[in-house]
């Protein structure tokens, strides 16, 4: 008989089978779908959070968990409740325009959805504007918006500004990151947070989601 | 177990020269000309009577002129790869050609202690302690006592160095005793451990270091212990310390060929004694003073390289002498010192390479050092493997398949193989932020922090109960001598 603790192994252990047979097993034993969400998935990719800080695991092995996290999240969809989906929240995610690089970026996807979080992303060389009509057109709980050079950073305030223009600004949390950011520079142009590393990133979009 | 082998041809690793061949073979006609011309003393008769009966000329009652034929003659039975073994009798090293092996040194009179900052001298319980280190430091692969004990009494002291060493740590052993009782003694312990005098000498867990005063002067009790060393075939090395400027001429050749004169006259010696005797000569050329402060210097650049050389051209291994410091702290001079002289060790392929930790040129030793030494092997064990390019590690399949827009993280190909590639575990790697959320450290305070964990959390495996009380009978039973 399968339990919620078996399913937070294999999230661990990236075990993608593991999880969908476990999950099937649970709702099939009457399990609620809310409960194998947050006390066997999430708990599990927590522990994942965890382990990625205290560098016992590797980046390659949490993106195996974040994967076969969202193969079981996928199963597990259409049993939850709308008000139950949407409290995993939803982030606008993207590099901002005039900038390319999109490794840091697609590593924050990753985890994002690894954490529950439905992601839209936006890409790379996104302007002010396009990210203001995701927001509007999703609903979306966080903005995260990345930038390597220097010379990009200054996109992010614009895109803040844009926000406020719209009027849309206290909607959203804003979050943003990549080499050149700092914690002052996200207080300087008014981000609510500043993740040093994809791993943090997630950490304080949890919060964001709980608080 | 660090895997360091420099000059390996299937993967082509990184490898290091300094002497030409023409330059080896004038270097040794130089000490054969010394050997023939000069000759060299010795206080020990056994030797000299070796000798004249093989041949060599006798002058003055101890003055041994040895002609070349009879250098040449112990080269063909001298071994050219050493074993030494673990405490359970498991082959682990096999020094030779460019195989590199790396341990600590021996008898530093102080140590900087890791808990209070402060230098003092050394006791027992430091060399315990270092010995509990070592045994769980992976790229230290032999010990030597690290520590003089200023607590025990002093002419025993090498007794209690052998039974720290054989207690704490599995690893194998190089001792050093201050007489010929004491190497005697060693062996003693050493046969108790391995199970009686043939297995030790079919699986020998110990070599000893034996120091000569200069290449031309050899002291009886260096000789006595060869010679016991040979007859038992034991493995040994002979160190003659000619110091450049002061007990040989200072120019770095010179001083070679005076001490490898020496080197020579040891190795004929000991094949007199019996063929085959497990011999091993110094991994460093040129000792010098430094005419300033009369300091003799182990991290000196002029001294590395040649001598392993010479010692490839000869065929014999080497004793290296690497990962050492002229600092008095474990600061920015120390690492350089460390990182450079075990570098320079490791690409040339020096052998039995020792003197790891140690500060204040010889006089110190430091465990945080210790630690911060095993990472800088741990990089040279990455750095010294050679690459493989083949089908396999091209993966070009792969590239096909990812594409010019995709991305490798995810894939199963970097899962199975992320971890072959070589992760820091002292030296930090972290994001500004990341290396300020975990307090921010110098390498100095890490290497502390490791050290403390170690010892808290290490256990050797112990020698058996009855096993550790005969070997403490030696101890016992020396004292009672005295």
């Amino acid at each position: 008989m399968a339990n919620l603790q078996d399913l937070t192994e294999a999230v661990i252990k990236g075990d993608e089978d593991k999880i969908k047979l476990t999950i099937l097993e649970l709702l099939n034993a009457g399990t609620p779908a809310k409960e194998i969400m947050d006390d066997g998935l999430i708990a599990g990719m927590n522990i994942v959070g965890g382990k990625m800080e205290t560098e016992e695991m590797f980046i390659p092995e949490v993106l195996m968990s974040a994967k076969a996290m969202s193969a079981g999240v996928e199963i597990l969809k259409p049993q939850l409740t709308d008000e139950e989906n949407a409290a995993s929240g939803t982030m606008i995610l993207g590099t901002v325009q005039g900038d390319l690089h999109d490794i840091g970026k697609n590593l924050v996807k990753m985890l994002m959805e690894g954490a529950g979080f439905s992601v839209i992303d936006l890409g790379t060389d996104v302007p002010p504007a396009a990210f203001v009509d995701a927001i509007k057109e999703h609903n979306a709980d966080i903005v995260a918006m990345s930038a390597l050079l220097t010379t990009t950073m200054p996109k992010m305030k614009e895109t803040m500004e844009a926000m406020e223009n719209a009027g849309i600004r206290d909607q959203v949390k804003v979050l943003v990151g990549g080499a050149p950011v700092t914690e002052n520079y996200a207080d300087e142009i008014g981000a609510d947070g500043y993740g040093y590393d994809a791993g943090s990133a997630v950490r304080i979009a949890k919060e964001y989601m709980t608080n | 177990m660090t895997t360091i082998c420099s000059n390996q041809q299937a993967l082509n690793s990184p490898l290091a020269k300094k002497l030409s061949e023409d330059q080896c073979r004038k270097l040794y006609w130089a000490c054969l000309e010394i050997l023939e011309r000069t000759g060299v003393q010795l206080f020990e008769q056994e030797a000299v009577d070796l000798l004249k009966k093989a041949g060599a000329h006798i002058s003055d009652g101890n003055r041994v002129r040895i002609p070349a034929g009879l250098v040449e003659k112990a080269f063909a039975t001298a071994p050219k790869k050493i074993t030494l073994c673990d405490r359970n009798g498991k082959r682990v090293i096999q020094a030779g050609g460019h195989q590199s092996y790396f341990g600590t040194g021996s008898d530093c009179l102080n140590i900087l202690d890791h808990r209070t900052g402060e230098r003092r001298q050394a006791v027992l319980k430091d060399i315990e302690e270092g010995m509990k280190l070592c045994d769980a430091l992976e790229h230290i692969d032999f010990v030597m006592s690290m520590f003089l004990p200023s607590d025990v009494p002093q002419e025993t002291l090498d007794r209690y160095e052998m039974e720290a060493m054989l207690n704490y740590t599995t690893k194998p052993i190089i001792y050093v005793t201050t007489e010929f009782s004491g190497c005697m003694d060693a062996v003693k312990m050493a046969e108790i451990v391995a199970g009686g005098p043939d297995a030790l000498a079919q699986n020998p867990v110990a070599a000893c270091y034996i120091n000569v005063t200069t290449g031309l002067r050899h002291n009886k009790e260096a000789l006595q212990k060869l010679l016991y060393l040979s007859e038992k075939g034991l493995p040994f090395t002979y160190i003659p310390s000619a110091q450049g400027g002061v007990t040989a001429p200072i120019t770095i050749a010179s001083t070679m060929a005076v001490n490898n004169a020496g080197v020579l006259a040891g190795l004929v010696i000991s094949q007199l004694k019996r063929e085959g005797a497990p011999f091993i000569m110094p991994g460093w050329g040129g000792n010098m003073l430094d005419m300033r402060t009369t300091i003799q210097p182990y991290a000196d650049p002029e001294k590395r390289g040649q001598a392993i050389d010479f010692a490839h051209f000869l065929g014999i291994p080497t004793f290296g002498l690497a990962g050492c410091s002229e600092s008095k702290l474990v600061d920015e001079q120390a690492a350089a010192e460390a990182a450079l002289t075990l570098f320079t060790d490791a690409i040339f392929g020096g052998n039995f390479v020792h003197d790891v930790g140690y500060l204040e040129s010889g006089l110190c030793g430091s465990l945080p050092q210790l630690a911060i030494c095993n990472e800088i092997l741990s990089w040279l064990d990455a750095f010294m493997k050679g690459i493989e390019i083949s089908d396999e590690t091209l993966c070009l399949d792969l590239i096909d398949e990812i594409g010019p827009e995709g991305q490798y993280l995810d894939c199963r190909h970097t899962l199975d193989h992320f971890r072959e590639r070589w992760y820091p575990n002292l030296f930090d790697r972290s994001s500004y932020d990341g290396w300020q959320a975990k307090g921010g450290k110098s390498l100095g305070e890490r290497a502390v922090e490791d050290v403390d964990r170690i010892l808290q959390e290490h256990k050797p495996e112990p020698l058996p109960k009855d096993i550790a009380k005969a070997v403490h009978k030696v101890t016992e039973d020396a004292e009672s001598k005295i």
